[in-house]
């Protein structure tokens, strides 16, 4: 039978709700700024057997996370869930496939006895245990070294916590206090969607509920097969790379092969390089995630998220491969090998959506983490994910300074930084001539320095990429700046250093962080030259390039030279 | 005919500019005139001299005049501000642009981030460095000041923000800055961050410093020329501003912090119905209103609107946006936290692809507006939803002033609702009204659920165009069980603004663990912050002794990134005063987020001050008087009302007039000038001190 479509309406917005409500409650408790500041959490409700009805407003590539994780604690606590109890765990080959400092939590809600609904929420730790500070470290060789690994677990027994869970926790991370508040503060979320959802079926009751569920889930595949029926029948192909996996220095291939039919769209991985060594090897679920991001970014934005969207998608990854690697492959980067893949994807429908998909941005989670102690003994762990900016679009520029819209991930203000860590941020700016030239250039690549200031020494370890490879133009247009990692000695001497490393940090060094621009999309030649001049005078390109990458001239008053314009732009049409 | 002295109000909005005269013999006269947007002064001085002309109204008698304006919001929407110049420190001139690096909606690939009000080329960095905790790392270079300004000539700069890092913690940097502008470019206005903004968070602090100093000039102008304007009429009273915060400002101080008011209008609505709530002897108070594109909500709790931090100028409408943010403008200042929502009365129904049917956020506006004005529309509307089913008067609004075509209303619920949905015309209908009340339930969480809340424990003021004929039924859905409708709902915001008080809030960083508080040098802080507020109150006419002060902890725990304010009575704090606070601040924790956590690290961040007149409006215009001018479009006796699952009902209709103390009960309609009122079946309403009350049966 087809749903009221009044209905229909009326619990979409109320399952929203929940789970926005949900989100607010992670920001306003939670301790660290990776949480409160960046928001690098996620908040979901799902049904009885572990579907997704709704997510909070929060990271677009955990959405695929909740229904494989849910499954694992279902299937070990199968007739052992109760009213009151909460369940956790953060192990990607136990099923969260995201990485350990994700701990992800889930309460059941229950109503007059019925089981109606799970609350969700992942929250990413500053600190989990393991070799490095903050969990992040691309070295590891095996996931033993990344941290505490916890299999789906009761931590909250029918509202009494469980103290093994906490003691073991806060005595493996380096910053309890913030890591405990951490995940208290997801669990209160979840318990605030008990609260809003239990309301919700006192006033409509629980089989009404569940069946609501059920509907705006078919309802977000039909629109989903929709939108994907408008779309050409056929296959299209793309690849793209990382650097290397900070052990040997082999390009590791991104292949994806996307087949659209009918109104299923398949995403063929076969092809791309089997796992490596070091830790940027891409849990299957996060595989899945990324593509769904993707292709959730071209169509309508207002459809709601959850596991009836994800029903015409399937994603074939093969076993082995980096982007499906087996246990007890190191994931700890693994965002690294995320970007890529929702560049390679979409790559791949550029071709099919021209006139739709941007060309590649610098996604960046360039992962900083700076740890070490405070004279007094006390430990710190500053932990930043720095993003960029966006490719240009078939229509008009990128947007300078934005997070991927895979991940709409937030900054840390430099201010609770320098607060918090003993540490100086000394410029946060964008690159010069980073962006990708093109009718519609890309995205400013942005730049952030950190120097070492409270004490003697600490351990700096970045994982970075898009040295080599940079970020791709479409149509013509040029790509973006490589990404590069400089260190200034105490001395004055400047180094390069690769795009994975750990090495001891300094007082009075200073590490810069060098994010790729966005590429540009149509010939540069095309751009309208008023355009250029506005970015000579904004001096986000230079007078140089202007005249090399755009054929514009600015003559040194500043002003634009419209005839040596002419000239520059009309001896290259000649040349071609 | 002397009626006394006059108190004058005035609400400047987009389309209409409302007057509301209050008189010292009780009696009242409202006034609503078209805006004009090329000079919106000029409504505000055509408003006043027809109040004048019959001589009821003396300018000589006028004794406050207070004022609530769009200007600086209409600056920033339109991007037609000052030219504005940005200096800070070496590395970060563009922590402006970068922003918090997030969009407000997920997904979006054609999204745009609002262009910054300082273009790059006009964004300098200067050579100076503090640290967190307000040590100079690095001396201001007078030097790269100078050259700065001389950068900014012959750029058209009229405007400059400075904000530096960590000015708020030690200031002194910004303050030469300012003596090296006045120097050497004496023309240009200033806004500093330490004045406009001393808090913690680089780009929301040179956000709000730059708003400020976009927008200054054009107040400026703008207030300048409203005050010449009333001074030709012969008004001598002050002209005081409303702030975002709900409290109100001498215009001077308005044109230095203009920031601070870009919620002018909105907020008055808020002081309205807390002050008419306090008449009536409610404190606790969900405001409701619902105009012709957007419905708003707001919390009033003790008799005080519930504030926020900040707000996004031009983010749309949008609740989540609450919680990412990055679509607008920000404004870190108090400001009375509306969840608006894109529900009113213009909002267009449509059916999206997966065949679900949606109200807003597109509006019809007030051209050509909802199908049954007639006027060329064919796309349903919540509106023509409600002629449909007999909540509106099926042949005429306002008296007859506005006549209804309900054969065109059920015209476009057929083409483009219910036909394609299978469905008849008044389910359709029934649907969209449902929808929009779906909407607005979402609104009204937001400022209770959404914050610990329980909605049951508020009553509900509803106002505005079409406030009174959803509040009831989005009342029992949210289980609320009491109503009120406020005379003169067309014009109720202008009406709040003769209830606001003059008022200041002040903030100090104090960024201490509450176990190692050094009491005295807390003590000592909020003496200072006493201190300024008494000068700043004494500087707007308002002696110590009738200054109300309410002093407040802002805590939390140790590493959280925003804070519960926690009362105190005086800067006289104690160990067990503090140790008080804390269990306050644990138990307030539990409310709002549903845990707390004794044994954790508690901290203060902040201490807040609000200094406030004691002065309060010595006479309340009676809500009789008022009442809008005289019925002329007869209204039947009744008509059929379609209440859902009752179906339908026939249900008398009569004049507002025609209540009484006695409840009658529902389903009732009550219609007056600009007004319906819908009583639903198992409600009953009674007039009460000009109002009018609707008790709803909660049945739990």
């Amino acid at each position: 039978m087809k749903p009221d479509p009044i209905r229909l309406e009326l619990m979409k917005n109320a399952f929203a709700a929940i789970a926005d409500e949900m989100a607010a409650t992670v920001v306003r408790t939670a301790r660290s700024s990776v949480i409160k500041e960046a928001m690098d959490f996620s908040t979901g409700l799902l049904d009885p057997a572990g579907n997704l009805v709704a997510q909070g407003l929060c990271l677009p590539v955990h959405m695929g996370s909740f229904p494989p994780t849910l499954a694992t604690v279902l299937k070990k606590f199968d007739g052992q869930i109760h009213p009151g109890d909460v369940f956790a765990l953060n192990d990607p080959y136990l099923g969260s496939g995201l990485h350990l400092p994700d701990i992800f939590v889930f309460k059941p809600i229950f109503y007059d006895g019925k089981l109606l609904a799970f609350a969700a929420a992942i929250g990413h730790q500053t600190d989990i245990g393991g070799r490095v500070a903050g969990g992040n470290a691309c070295d590891n060789t095996e996931i033993f070294q990344e941290g505490l690994r916890i299999p789906p677990l009761k931590v909250i027994d029918q509202g009494k916590p469980v103290d093994a869970f906490f003691d073991i926790l806060k005595l493996n991370v380096r910053v309890p206090e913030t890591v405990i508040g951490d995940v208290q503060a997801t669990i209160a979320a979840c318990t605030r969607g008990e609260r809003a959802l239990i309301a919700l079926a006192k006033k409509h009751g629980s089989d009404a509920i569940v069946t609501d569920m059920a509907n705006l889930m078919d309802y977000s595949e039909a629109l989903t097969r929709a939108e994907f029926s408008a779309f050409p029948d056929g296959a299209w192909e793309f690849e793209d790379f990382l650097d290397d996996d900070g052990f040997s220095a082999d390009p590791i291939r991104i292949f994806t092969r996307i087949i659209k039919e009918g109104s299923d769209i398949t995403v063929d991985f076969t092809g791309t390089s089997p796992q490596v060594k070091g830790s940027i090897n891409l849990p299957i679920a996060m595989t899945q995630s990324s593509v769904y991001a993707c292709l959730r970014s071209v169509i309508d934005p207002g459809l709601p998220t959850n596991s009836g969207f994800m029903r015409p998608i399937h994603v074939i990854a093969e076993s082995g491969s980096i982007v499906h690697p087996i246990s007890p492959a190191p994931v700890a980067a693994r965002g690294l090998t995320s970007m890529r893949v929702t560049e390679a994807v979409w790559g791949a429908l550029a071709q099919m959506l021209p006139n739709k998909v941007f060309a590649c941005g610098a996604q960046g989670d360039f992962g900083v983490t700076i740890a070490g102690y405070r004279a007094d003994a006390r430990p710190f762990v500053l932990l930043e994910f720095l993003f960029g900016t966006w490719g240009g679009r078939p229509d008009k520029d990128a947007i300078d300074a934005l997070s991927s819209l895979a991940v709409n991930y937030s900054n840390t203000p430099v201010e609770i930084v320098e607060r918090e860590q003993p540490i100086r941020i000394e410029q946060y700016a964008m690159r010069q001539d980073s962006c990708g030239a093109g009718e519609f250039r890309g995205g400013l690549g942005l730049v952030r320095e950190y120097q070492l200031t409270g004490v003697e020494e600490a351990v700096l370890q970045v994982r970075s990429d898009r040295q080599k490879f940079q970020p791709f133009g479409l149509k013509g247009g040029h790509p973006g700046a490589n990404a590069a990692n400089r260190l200034r000695e105490t001395d004055g001497k400047q180094i390069a250093l690769p795009g994975k490393f750990m090495r001891t940090f300094k007082r009075g060094e200073r590490y810069r962080a060098q994010l790729a621009g966005g590429g540009g999309w149509g010939d540069a030649f095309a751009r309208a030259p008023d355009m250029v001049w506005e970015d000579v005078l904004d001096e986000k390109i230079s007078r140089m390039s202007a005249a090399r990458d755009y054929g514009v001239m600015i003559g040194d008053d500043g002003v634009l030279d419209v005839a040596g314009t002419e000239r520059l732009r009309s001896a290259r049409r000649a040349a071609e | 005919m002397s009626t006394g002295k006059h108190r004058i109000a005035i609400d400047v909005g987009g389309t209409f500019t409302d007057l509301v005269v209050s008189n010292s013999d009780g009696s009242a006269r409202t006034l609503k005139l078209l805006s004009t947007p090329d000079d919106y002064s000029r409504a505000i001085g055509d408003g006043l001299s027809r109040l004048f002309a019959d001589g009821t109204t003396d300018p000589k008698a006028v004794v406050s005049l207070v004022h609530a304006f769009t200007v600086a919001t209409n600056a920033l929407l339109t991007g037609r501000g000052a030219r504005v110049a940005l200096i800070t420190t070496r590395g970060f001139r563009d922590v402006l642009e970068i922003a918090r690096l997030r969009m407000p909606q997920l997904y979006n690939m054609d999204w745009d981030k609002p262009r910054p009000l300082v273009p790059r080329r006009l964004r300098f960095e200067i050579e100076e460095r503090m640290d967190a905790d307000g040590r100079i790392v690095q001396p201001l270079d007078p030097a790269s000041v100078i050259a700065a300004v001389e950068k900014m000539r012959g750029q058209g700069v009229d405007s400059v923000a400075v904000c530096l890092l960590h000015s708020y913690m030690n200031a002194a940097h910004e303050r030469a800055v300012m003596e090296l502008l006045r120097q050497h470019a004496p023309e240009l206005s200033i806004s500093t961050s330490h004045q406009v903004l001393p808090e913690i968070r680089e780009y929301e602090r040179t956000s709000t410093t730059v708003v400020n100093a976009f927008v200054k000039p054009v107040v400026d102008r703008y207030l300048a020329s409203v005050e010449a304007g009333v001074k030709r009429l012969g008004v001598e009273a002050p002209l005081m501003v409303m702030q975002s915060s709900g409290g109100i400002i001498t215009a001077d101080t308005a044109r230095a912090f203009p920031a601070y008011c870009v919620e002018s209008g909105p907020a008055a609505g808020a002081i309205g119905a807390a002050a008419l709530g306090e008449m009536l002897g409610e404190a606790n108070i969900i405001a409701f209103d619902m105009g012709g594109t957007t419905a708003k909500a707001c919390l009033i709790e003790g008799g005080e609107p519930r504030l926020t931090d900040e707000m996004e100028v031009g983010a749309g409408i949008n609740i989540g946006q609450r919680l990412l943010g990055g679509g607008g403008y920000l404004v870190r200042s108090p400001t009375i936290d509306l969840a608006e929502i894109g529900a009113g009365g213009g909002s267009l129904a449509w059916i999206d692809k997966g065949g679900a049917l949606r109200v807003g956020p597109d509006s019809a506006g007030a051209d050509p507006g909802p199908a049954c004005y007639g006027r060329g529309g064919t796309r349903p509307t919540v509106t023509d939803a409600n002629v449909v089913l007999g909540f509106l008067n099926p042949l005429h609004l306002l008296d007859g002033d506005m006549p209804i075509d309900k054969r065109c209303a059920e015209d476009a619920i057929r083409v483009h609702v219910a036909e394609p949905l299978n469905l008849s015309v008044q389910e359709a209908a029934y649907g969209i009204h449902s929808i929009a009340n779906g909407a607005m339930t979402r609104a009204i969480q937001a400022v209770s659920s959404e914050i610990g809340r329980s909605p049951r424990e508020f009553a509900m003021v509803a106002f505005g165009g079409n406030g009174a004929v959803h509040g009831a039924t989005l009342a029992a859905a949210a289980g609320i069980s009491e109503i009120i409708i406020p005379p003169a709902s067309g014009v109720f915001s202008a009406l709040g603004l003769l209830f606001a008080r003059i008022q200041h809030r002040l903030v100090a960083v104090f960024w201490h663990d509450v176990d190692k508080v050094d009491c005295e040098a807390l003590n000592g802080r909020a003496r200072q912050l006493l201190q300024d507020a008494s000068e700043m109150m004494s500087a707007e006419g308002v002696p110590t002794a009738n200054t109300e002060l309410h002093l407040v902890l802002e805590m939390r725990y140790a590493g959280q990134s925003s804070e519960l304010g926690i009362p105190i009575a005086s800067p006289m704090v104690t160990r067990p005063i503090l140790d008080e606070a804390t269990e306050q601040f644990h138990q307030e924790h539990e409310r709002t987020y549903g845990y707390c956590s004794r044994t954790e690290r508690v901290q203060i961040v902040n201490l807040r001050l609000r200094a406030r007149s004691m002065d309060r409006q010595d006479h309340l215009p009676a809500p009789e008087a008022l009442r809008t001018k005289k019925a002329h479009g007869a209204s039947a006796a009744e008509r059929p009302v379609y209440f859902g699952d009752r179906g339908w009902v026939t249900t008398p209709v009569i004049r507002r007039t025609a209540l009484t103390e006695q409840p009658r009960q529902g389903p009732l309609i009550v219609e007056e000038y600009d007004t319906t009122i819908i009583v639903p079946p198992g409600a009953s309403a009674r007039a009460v001190s000009g109002t009018v009350r609707i008790r709803l049966d909660q049945a739990e």
